[in-house]
């Protein structure tokens, strides 16, 4: 594996100026707090860049010449996070082919967005904290995509999932805002739960294996080729263990890419700042699903179940998240809908095993989304803060910039040739529609091919009304806002920067079936390429040239139908047709795709009101109850009354002090006179076993003691000293001991004691065998 | 008052529990004809010996013949020791009764003069002469005394004689009493009698001189014992009467306000 | 269970030590059941003369005439509380014209 040096550096600015900026948020003055935000984020752009195109390309060349011999990528170990025991985990970052991608699209969208903030929150008072969650934000990000092993993108993982929550609830004075920012982190967490149990069970899988003890991503990918049974093996029913983990780390997927059924958070996210949505929920954050996915293409190539459950839900999130966004009525919401269903499009890529479809896709929804978002965001900065669409319309005259690059946008989105969402959304319409893995229906890819494009068809759809309801058709809201205005430069210049790369960074995945020759063709086919450098190889699809060119057609029909579906009915402003049509039959429909399908109610009724109800139940038992009451309020009472009992000693009356004097008295005659009985101990010595007696406590030395040793009853004769030693043989195995008490003991009438206290045990000697040798004459002693 | 009647059966189980506890354990195997083990002596104490009272039983009385009187005049003056001993008991305990029970204070003194008077005969048949003499010169003759004249300077009507408050507490406190009682009578029926019949004659017979030649009990025998050996605690009590006499002139001189001299007197009659 | 006709007409020592703690008992009922504080300092003094017939009779049982001194120095002490104590209980009637120790207990917690 090679090395570079100086990755560390492009996550590190981002943090540095975070750290900056938070720390000395008070003190700072605005220019300097966004100078040092985007100066940093620039300079991790520009270091990322020219590691890309210096040390990367060098390492590709040379890996390239040497015959492409094993995995590509260089790493840089940084330090030995954990070790324990088996556990090895190193902070390392990787810096191959895919993260190269992600990189860049990261930085230089961040960068942008950075730039842009200034504008919009311009007026913000809280500013530099804002900057510093943004740069810390972009600091998990690139830790994120940059980790070397699973712990490390977890962390960045994590902490964009805090970031997003920080930025969210930015205007937290809001209860709703609050709210929105605890309902993405809370469900972010479920999702980081079944990833966290997907990382342990790839350690479980692999860490007995030799050589593979740590979650590297090279590690984890080399193990499974070397040992070809780790992550086919069954695992739980019929499922491999590869299912099992694709399909958790899947989960965690979903949470943190809004997929279902975990999106509920990201249309409630737009409730953070528009650059924050722009940035988080267009271009990084929301991607980081897919691109875990990608990462870890060796591991979901090895269960075609987990690829089918990814497809699927997939497509069926782009379609419901489609349809929701018919009905909204707020700019951003139609867009946050947007985001949900496009995810759903990069997922059925890399479900269908084209990853480098599945980036790619992801590559131009950064743009074009974050180019929405910020135009989203230029409409309302001139519309003095209102995203309601139906208030809007006809602001092409008052904001050219932003409507060009906004049309720009739509086209991108809605696959409009030669754009370039065209070219990626075509990759994966024809992946899927090839897509044949073992053990899937074969008609499978062909209807998740269907229902993808019935998607695209939506998609072009809601977002041409959008288009239309906002720039197009006369102005509705003369009397909420008199005169909408044009942004700053601030905020059109990274919109146009955007707007050019959605128009033109198609052309580095144009599809082999447009032959492109020479320089050209090797930009034009170049990202495939690249991407699949990282990524495991995936079993061509059968697809002939006619077909793709046919699914290329149709793709583009869809597309134009879309838009052309939406200018009929929206292209002056709503027309009288849909309102018809809402209130009549489609009043169902409608209703339905206003209310987002009722699922937000559903889970609240379902999951979070019980939730609620339990959580009070508890802090009512237990807290209130056991806690409060029993434990503090009750330790509290036990004192107070133990106290009142022991205030009746003391009460001023001479007589209680003599009731306890009395009282004390007998107590200590209770309680110390008490003789001990009396009792005998025995131990082994050599030649025999000694017994000692012990006449109990309180009686004279002349005490007298007699034993009985050979179990007839009767005291022996002669044996009448305290200890004596025994042969082995001679004793019994009850042993009596008999003891009278001279001075306490009662006397009969002739004198002699009456009462002898008998004390009979058990005596059990180590060996009995040599007691029977003894007893036969012979044995050891 | 549940709690209160439980605790009192707690009190008296722990009593039974603790008594039996406080006994030898009982005897598990008594075997009667068994040959008497050698009893080993025990060394009898340095001086005249254990007490020939309620220990004796019958084996003593059969191994010991001297102990029974045979004589007439012996038999006459056990008999009149015994008589003498029961009746100035019963006056002892009837006194303190009435100390007890009297409500009226001076009945109660004279109660209490009688007790002392008895204990004064009981000293003597303990052959303590001078101390019999002085319990009564200074218990009844100064001691009660000094408590009539309270009684008179006091003059409070009669009143309610019994306490009233914590009267569980006091009932409590009046088992552990009969506990203690009970726990010291057995002691004594526990301990037997020990030594030849010639000690425990020689026990009974009046004490011998002392060595310094006096009558044990007698004023010079008690005089050399004192002055003696515990010369120390008697000039220590002396200095205790002193204390005692300067504190009770302390505490009951009359209180300031009743007799302060006004400042112009004291200035005037001063320096 | 020793002869009764013995323990009456044999007159013992161990006859004055149970006396002694009979006489003992009934001081201390004394204290505990009167109400005035005259009476409990009588009942004190029973205590106390309990506690000396006891001595005594361990004296004579011992032949020890150490107990005597004991006894004698026991009365001094017993005569020198009871001065001090009457003269505080007449301090306390003057001030509370009262004697009734139901009634003294400001001395509480």
């Amino acid at each position: 594996m090679d090395t570079i040096k100086f990755l560390w550096v492009v996550p590190l600015l981002p943090l540095a100026g975070a750290f900056i900026n938070l720390m000395l948020a008070k003190r700072l003055a605005r220019q300097t707090v966004h100078f040092i935000a985007v100066a940093s984020v620039a300079a991790s752009f520009f270091t990322a860049l020219y590691l890309c195109v210096g040390p990367l390309r060098e390492a590709y060349g040379v890996w390239k010449a040497n015959g492409e011999q094993g995995a590509f990528g260089l790493t840089e170990h940084l330090w030995t996070w954990i070790q324990a025991g088996d556990l090895k985990l190193d902070m390392a970052l990787r810096l191959d082919t895919l993260s190269s991608v992600m990189v860049l699209i990261v930085t230089g969208c961040s960068t942008l967005i950075h730039i842009y903030s200034t504008g919009y929150m311009a007026d913000e008072p809280r500013y530099a904290a804002y900057f510093g969650y943004l740069n810390l934000f972009t600091g998990a990000m690139l830790i994120l995509v940059l980790g070397a092993n699973m712990p490390v993108m977890f962390i960045g993982w994590e902490g964009v999932g805090l970031c997003s929550f920080l930025l969210i609830g930015f205007w937290f004075e809001n209860e709703s805002f609050a709210d929105a920012g605890r309902k993405a982190f809370v469900v972010n967490r479920i999702g980081d739960f079944a990833f966290l149990l997907g990382m342990f069970l790839l350690w479980w899988a692999t860490h007995e294996v030799d050589g593979g003890k740590s979650l590297d991503f090279a590690v984890l990918r080399s193990v499974g080729e070397s040992n070809s049974g780790i992550y086919e093996q069954v695992f739980w029913g019929r499922e491999r263990l590869a299912a099992a983990a694709g399909i958790l780390l899947f989960i965690g997927a979903a949470g943190k890419s809004a997929q279902l059924p975990l999106y509920v958070w990201l249309p409630d996210a737009m409730a953070g700042p528009t650059p924050v949505s722009a940035l988080i929920h267009a271009a990084t954050m929301v991607t980081a699903g897919v691109y875990m996915i990608a990462r870890l293409s060796f591991l979901f190539a090895a269960s075609t179940t987990a690829m089918a459950v990814v497809t699927t839900v997939g497509a069926l999130t782009a379609l419901v998240a489609a349809f929701m966004a018919f009905a909204q009525t707020d700019l951003k919401k139609v867009l946050a809908y947007s985001t949900v269903s496009q995810l759903g499009f990069m997922f059925v890529g890399v479900g269908t095993g084209n990853w480098s479809a599945g980036v790619f896709h992801l590559m131009t929804h950064a743009f074009f989304k974050a180019g929405l978002f910020l135009g989203a965001g230029s409409v309302m900065h001139g519309m003095n803060g209102s995203g309601d669409i139906r208030i809007m319309g006809g602001l092409k005259k008052y904001m050219p910039i932003t409507r060009l690059c906004f049309l720009v946008y739509c086209l991108a989105i809605a696959g409009f040739p030669l754009t370039s969402g065209f070219f990626s959304k075509d990759e994966i319409l024809a992946g899927a529609w090839a897509a044949h893995l073992d053990g899937w229906p074969a008609f499978y890819g062909k209807l998740i091919w269907g229902v993808m494009t019935v998607t695209a068809l939506g998609t072009a759809f809601y977002m041409w009304r959008l288009y239309f309801m906002v720039f197009e058709g006369p102005y509705r809201g003369h009397d909420q806002v008199e005169h909408p205005h044009e942004s700053p430069p601030a905020m059109t210049v990274p919109l146009v920067i955007l707007a050019v790369l959605a128009a033109f960074a198609g052309f580095i995945g144009i599809p082999h079936v447009i032959h492109v020759q020479g320089v050209l063709g090797d930009i034009g086919h170049f990202l495939p390429h690249w991407i699949g450098r990282s990524v495991k190889e995936m079993p061509e699809g059968h697809l002939s040239d006619s077909m793709t060119w046919v699914l290329l057609a149709i793709a583009t029909a869809m597309g134009l139908l879309g838009i052309g579906l939406a200018y009929l009915l929206y292209g002056k402003g709503p027309s009288p047709l849909v309102d018809r049509f809402t209130a009549g039959p489609g009043k169902s429909l409608y209703e339905a795709s206003k209310n987002k399908l009722w699922i937000d109610e559903l889970y609240d009724s379902v999951f979070v009101k019980p939730f609620r109800a339990l959580a009070r139940g508890t802090f009512e038992i237990v807290d209130r109850f056991m806690i409060d009451t029993v434990l503090v309020n009750g330790s509290a009472f036990a004192v107070a009354t133990c106290s009142r009992i022991l205030r009746w000693v003391q009460n001023g009356q001479i007589q209680r002090y003599l009731v306890g004097l009395v009282l004390g008295c007998a107590a200590i005659f209770l309680w110390t006179s008490r003789s001990d009985g009396p009792s005998f101990s025995y131990r082994e010595v050599p030649g025999g076993v000694e017994f000692r007696a012990n006449p109990g406590h309180g009686l004279r030395a002349g005490a007298q003691v007699q034993w009985d040793f050979d179990g007839d009853g009767q005291p022996d004769p002669g044996e009448t000293s305290a200890v004596v030693v025994k042969r082995l043989g001679d004793v019994a195995s009850r042993v009596t001991l008999y003891v009278v008490d001279p001075v306490w003991g009662r006397r009969d009438e002739r004198g002699q004691p009456k009462n002898r206290v008998t004390v009979t045990q058990a005596v059990r000697l180590s060996d009995d065998r040599a007691s029977d040798d003894a007893a036969t004459g012979g044995g050891a002693r | 008052m549940t709690a209160r009647i439980a605790i009192v059966f707690l009190a008296l189980g722990l009593l039974g529990g603790a008594h039996a506890f406080a006994q030898p354990a009982a005897p598990t195997a008594v075997r009667v004809d068994q040959p008497a083990p050698v009893p080993v002596e025990v060394r009898p104490p340095a001086r005249a010996a254990t007490p020939a009272g309620k220990g004796i039983t019958k084996r003593d009385q059969a191994e010991s013949p001297k102990l029974q009187p045979t004589t007439a005049a012996g038999k006459r003056t056990k008999a009149g020791l015994a008589f003498a001993f029961w009746g100035f008991a019963a006056l002892t305990v009837f006194g303190s009764l009435f100390v007890l029970t009297r409500r009226n204070l001076i009945t109660a003194v004279m109660g209490m003069v009688g007790t002392f008077f008895a204990l004064a005969a009981l000293y003597m048949l303990l052959y303590a002469h001078f101390l019999a003499v002085i319990q009564l010169l200074v218990y009844a003759g100064a001691i009660m005394v000094l408590f009539v004249f309270v009684i008179m300077i006091l003059n409070k009507p009669e009143d309610e004689p019994f306490a009233q408050s914590g009267r569980f507490g006091k009932f409590l406190a009046g088992l552990a009493m009969v506990y203690l009682v009970f726990r010291l009578g057995a002691v004594l029926v526990d301990v037997p009698s020990h030594g030849s019949a010639a000690q425990i004659a020689a026990q009974n017979a009046a004490p011998a001189l002392t060595s310094d030649g006096f009558a044990w009990g007698s004023t010079a025998a008690v005089g050399w014992n004192l002055f003696n050996e515990y010369l120390f605690p008697f000039e220590a009590v002396s200095i205790l009467l002193l204390i005692a006499v300067v504190g009770a002139i302390a505490i009951s001189r009359p209180f300031k306000q009743d007799e302060q001299d006004t400042p112009s007197e004291a200035a005037a009659g001063g320096h | 269970m020793p002869n009764l006709q013995q323990v009456f007409s044999e007159v013992g020592y161990a006859h004055f030590l149970v006396l002694g703690a009979i006489l003992f008992a009934i001081g201390v009922g004394g204290v505990l059941l009167r109400r005035n504080a005259l009476i409990i300092m009588m009942s004190i003094e029973l205590m106390l003369n309990a506690g000396n017939l006891t001595i005594l009779t361990f004296a004579r049982m011992h032949g020890d005439l150490g107990g005597h001194s004991f006894a004698m120095i026991v009365m001094a002490v017993a005569a020198a509380e009871i001065a001090v104590g009457l003269a505080i209980v007449v301090a306390i009637f003057r001030g509370r014209r009262h004697i009734d120790v139901d009634r003294l207990n400001i001395l509480k917690h």
